[in-house]
């Protein structure tokens, strides 16, 4: 009877043992798999951000934004405003498909500012000063200068327009 | 009944430490199966997105007969998939690398809508040749990515001229070009121009078509524009059929917004009347390649139109 308890006391103990190096291995287990993956979402959100810079800089030479040669020659970092506020009102097609794969696109003017921060819409363009084509809720903004051409009539006369702006890029941190 | 001596003897303890330390050391080793194939493809995931924003560049039209090398550390799978689904449809990559000697199997995809690259389905190798050409039609519509591995060798034999200049510019060891003195090396896919012997391509100029001839017997696509014909030399046809379906969708959206900024400039007094409607309908019901021809008049007559306008459109 003695003999049988103490057999009994034996297997407890080692049940005891293997479930306390089972949790012990799952712990540090879980601890590699946690440094392995810390990186991801950073490294997520690197590329979001290198993204987003570059969508910046090429922004304003895509067809739906660049001027081409609707103001004489071609010209780099041109912005078309009337296409661009033709954009805005087909904008829809674009954001259902996540055309950019950003989150934000806006054409803010710097120089002159003579519409302040008034935004853009059928009825006041081009009288105002920031234009939103794809509306942004939260966010990081990445920027680049552009000229931000248009045709003006002056007194009968069809004339091109420059003004000096920056083109916004909004972009989402992972995990946000 | 006496136990026999020399027999195996296991106690309970014993049989329960083996049981339990099985079921422990397979728990171990699946999870750690599990946790590679996840660092594979998280691996895989971010290679995707990194060459998507290595392509961003290529888009600004300004990148015109540079090529971007690509280099992968390890042999690499590029899966190029297509899409006409949506508005503009959609660029799909997927990528699959060798690790422990075998290919990493992945359902990630880098999807996006703005980018149109053309390639073979499958383009293996731990080299890619990157480079871009403008699509216009008649406005500019994207540039074109082509990718091609650098194991594959192309020969051109007698291009016309313009390409032999273009090609000569990429100055590419895997590109070569030939007139008719001198002949392709071995192992290299052929493109002919016109006519030549044991061709891999044909391109007809005249009737704007590269036929390829590949082991299910040949297959011949249409183009517009010399983009378009590099877009079906360095690409198989179900990727190209795509793609040019896609690049259609992006000139009908382009000429909706063009015809708009049409309204927009008679406001201000522009009075050219461009109609555009004709290619946005035409252009978004387009079959095949073989319809890019249709809308070429079209085109033309826009560009014609657009050239004497006061007020450009584009």
């Amino acid at each position: 009877m003695q003999k049988n308890k103490s057999g009994q006391m034996k297997i407890q103990q080692m049940a005891f043992m293997l479930i306390a190096v089972t949790l012990f291995f799952a712990l540090v287990g879980l601890f590699i798999v946690n440094v392995l993956f810390s990186g991801l979402k950073e490294s997520a959100t690197v590329l979001e951000e290198k993204n987003a810079i570059l969508l910046a800089s090429k922004l304003a030479n895509s067809p739906e934004f660049s001027c081409g040669d609707s103001f004489g020659t071609s010209r780099v970092n041109c912005v078309d405003f009337d296409k661009t506020m033709a954009l805005k009102k087909n904008v829809k097609a674009y954001s259902d498909s996540d055309f950019w794969g950003v989150s934000g696109i806006e054409i803010v003017k710097i120089y002159p500012l003579t519409q302040g921060n008034t935004l853009c819409t059928v009825e006041n363009y081009p009288n105002c000063g920031r234009l939103e084509v794809l509306k942004a809720s939260s966010g990081t903004g990445v920027s680049n200068f552009v000229a931000l051409c248009r045709k003006e009539n002056v007194e009968g006369l069809v004339q091109n327009k420059c003004e000096l702006a920056k083109i916004v890029v909004t972009y989402k941190d992972a995990g946000s | 009944m006496k136990v026999k001596r020399g027999q195996l003897q296991l106690s309970f303890a014993w049989i329960f430490a083996i049981i339990v330390g099985a079921v422990i050391l397979f728990i171990a080793i699946y999870a750690a199966t599990k946790v590679i194939k996840t660092g594979d493809t998280a691996v895989s995931a971010k290679t995707g997105k990194e060459i998507s924003v290595l392509l961003n560049p290529l888009e600004t039209g300004f990148e015109t007969g540079v090529v971007t090398l690509l280099t992968m550390p390890v042999e690499t799978r590029i899966y190029n998939q297509c899409s006409t689904s949506g508005n503009f449809g959609k660029q799909i990559i997927k990528i699959s690398q060798m690790s422990f000697g075998e290919w990493t199997e992945t359902d990630l995809e880098t999807v996006f809508s703005n980018k149109y690259i053309f390639s073979e389905g499958v383009e293996e190798g731990s080299n890619f040749i990157i480079f871009a050409k403008p699509f216009e039609f008649p406005f500019k519509v994207s540039d074109l990515i082509y990718l091609t591995s650098s194991d594959k060798k192309y020969c051109f034999f007698k291009p016309p001229r313009e390409i032999k200049e273009e090609l000569s510019d990429l100055n590419q060891e895997s590109i070569f070009v030939k007139n008719g003195a001198e002949s392709c090396p071995e192992n290299t896919v052929k493109v002919c121009f016109g006519n030549g012997s044991g061709c891999d391509v044909n391109v007809d100029e005249f009737q704007k078509s590269v036929e390829k001839n590949t082991q299910n017997g040949s297959q011949i696509v249409y183009y517009e524009t010399d983009s378009l014909m590099y877009a079906a030399i360095f690409s198989d046809k179900n990727t190209y059929e795509c793609q040019v379906k896609r690049l259609m969708k992006r000139t009908s959206n382009l000429a909706d917004l063009y015809d708009e900024k049409g309204a927009l400039l008679a406001q201000q007094g522009c009075a050219d009347s461009i109609n555009l409607q004709s290619l946005a309908n035409s252009a978004n019901s387009i079959r095949d390649s073989q319809d890019l021809s249709n809308l070429n008049p079209v085109v033309n007559q826009l560009k014609a139109q657009n050239g004497f306008a006061n007020c450009k459109l584009w």
